[in-house]
């Protein structure tokens, strides 16, 4: 089973609005949920320019940007992508 | 100081006496930047503690000004004799010192009262002085003044110490008479053999660490190393802030892929800009956010260098050069700082274009302006850390 790739934004405007809780997302996940999902750190995601301005911090769920992230929604997106890759996995 | 392709590179450590909260040594650095020269003195108080750091700074104070200002020699040591206060206990005033006038192409002169011998060494090996003269004042006769001339090659060094170093040990059975020049030297001459290219700064602590480490557990005296290394310079590039116009992106990102000893990338947008247009990827090892302290972990870019976070990292490591307390410094501003003392001139490449995510309503505090930053570190890394700063826009 592919993880589940999360990608957290390091910038200036992310860091300062949250991304620094996100970094230790790690920690904060469920042991069983920490094994299917790989954790990198990005200098930049880059899309917090133009329309998504004031929208950070962000990070990148398996490609998607996510805007305004907390630990709580990215949580909740992990969680609904796994549970999507089992029902998938039964069919 | 650089001239053409070298550079100077001066540095002084130092270990006080146990017991005192002031070292008795003191020392002061100059370079005369139009001049091409270099001037270090370096003086031993009488006694230790605050009385003999008194004594040591006059001494280098007035030393550094009349070496500066071209004085002779006799006039300069009568009127620092004269001007120093009497010690109560002994009824004479005193202060022993060295100092180095070097001048790039030209002849470099120790001046010579009292402390050990100076030490030239190119590689491995003790260079005699071209001329020696050895004064003595009417008014003061019992202090010698010894006046040497030689000339500094590129990757030659000049070894300053306080008598702290050459008595290190002394009384104890296998230093009888201390380590005395003899030690200094062979100790030297073994490290500069195991690393040629060791900086001033090192070899300086190792010396003074050596010294303080052959009486276990107890600084005797106060221990001072100053080393002055002639030698093509260490270039340090950072490169910060993206580029005014997009088309002159590639052109920005080659700055990081060679042409300097060391490269950092202060920025998250820089550091796309650099991945995308010399097709790397930086790794940033999250594990390591619990000893990053309150700035973002560093990372590292394969075959480019460090990468960091920007405006907070680059503002926290001018705060702690300004203030001079780099100790504790979190992570990133700390690996910074490092490489900015290995190397002897630091290459802002600054691209000017305004950061729209900065401008942010909701951050909680203004981010200072990336032009100011650099302008604050340029500043302070001239002036208190004696490094050449090249600023270049984008």
């Amino acid at each position: 089973m592919e993880k589940i790739r999360l990608e957290i934004c390091c910038g200036t405007t992310c860091f300062m609005l949250g991304a620094d809780k996100l970094m230790r997302m790690e920690t904060l996940l469920p042991e069983e949920f920490r094994e299917r999902v790989e954790i990198t750190g990005v200098p930049c995601l880059n899309v917090c320019m133009e329309e998504s301005i004031c929208r950070a911090p962000f990070v990148r769920i398996n490609g998607v940007p996510h805007a305004q992230a907390t630990v709580e929604s990215v949580f909740e997106e992990i969680r609904k992508l796994l549970e999507k890759e089992e029902r998938e996995d039964s069919e | 100081m650089a001239a053409g392709d070298l550079f100077v590179e001066m540095e002084c450590r130092q270990f006080t006496k146990s017991g005192q909260n002031a070292c008795g040594d003191d020392y002061q650095l100059l370079t005369l930047e139009k001049e091409n020269r270099s001037i270090a003195v370096l003086s031993d108080g009488l006694g230790s503690g605050i009385k003999a750091h008194i004594l040591a700074n006059m001494t280098t104070t007035m030393g550094l000004h009349f070496l500066k200002s071209n004085v002779d020699i006799l006039r300069s040591v009568e009127t620092i004799m004269d001007t120093l206060p009497i010690c109560e206990v002994r009824k004479i005033s005193y202060a022993t010192f060295s100092m180095a006038d070097l001048r790039l192409g030209g002849i470099t002169r120790i001046i010579e009262m009292g402390n050990p011998q100076y030490i030239q060494l190119r590689g491995t090996t003790e260079v005699p002085a071209m001329k020696h003269t050895r004064i003595v004042s009417q008014r003061w006769p019992d202090r010698e003044v010894d006046c040497f001339e030689t000339r500094m090659e590129p990757g030659d060094r000049l070894i300053l110490c306080s008598d702290g170093v050459t008595q290190a040990g002394l009384g104890q059975k296998k230093f009888k008479f201390g380590w005395r020049r003899s030690g200094e030297l062979e100790f030297i001459q073994k490290l500069i053999a195991r690393d040629p290219e060791i900086s001033a700064k090192d070899l300086a602590y190792s010396v003074a660490f050596q010294a303080l480490s052959i009486t276990p557990g107890k600084c005797l005296d106060d221990i001072s190393c100053l080393v002055i290394y002639l030698r093509r310079p260490r270039v340090l590039r950072i490169l910060t802030g993206p580029p005014f116009h997009k088309e002159h992106d590639r052109e920005f990102a080659q700055l990081g892929a060679g042409g300097a000893n060391d490269v950092i990338v202060c920025g998250g947008t820089t550091a796309s800009i650099l991945e995308r247009e010399l097709q790397k990827k930086t790794e940033i090892d999250l594990h390591l956010v619990k000893a990053s302290g309150d700035l973002p972990p560093p990372g590292n870019m394969p075959g480019v260098g460090l990468v960091t976070e920007g405006i907070l990292t680059l503002s926290r490591v001018c705060s702690l050069l300004e203030s001079g307390q780099t100790e504790n410094a979190p992570m990133a501003a700390r690996a910074i700082l490092n490489r900015m003392h290995e190397n002897d001139v630091i290459e802002f490449i600054v691209g000017t274009k305004v950061n729209e995510a900065h401008q942010d309503p909701n951050l909680p505090m203004e981010l200072e302006l990336r032009r100011n930053i650099v302008k604050r570190l340029t500043s302070v890394l001239e002036t208190r850390c004696r490094k050449k700063v090249v600023v270049r826009y984008f």
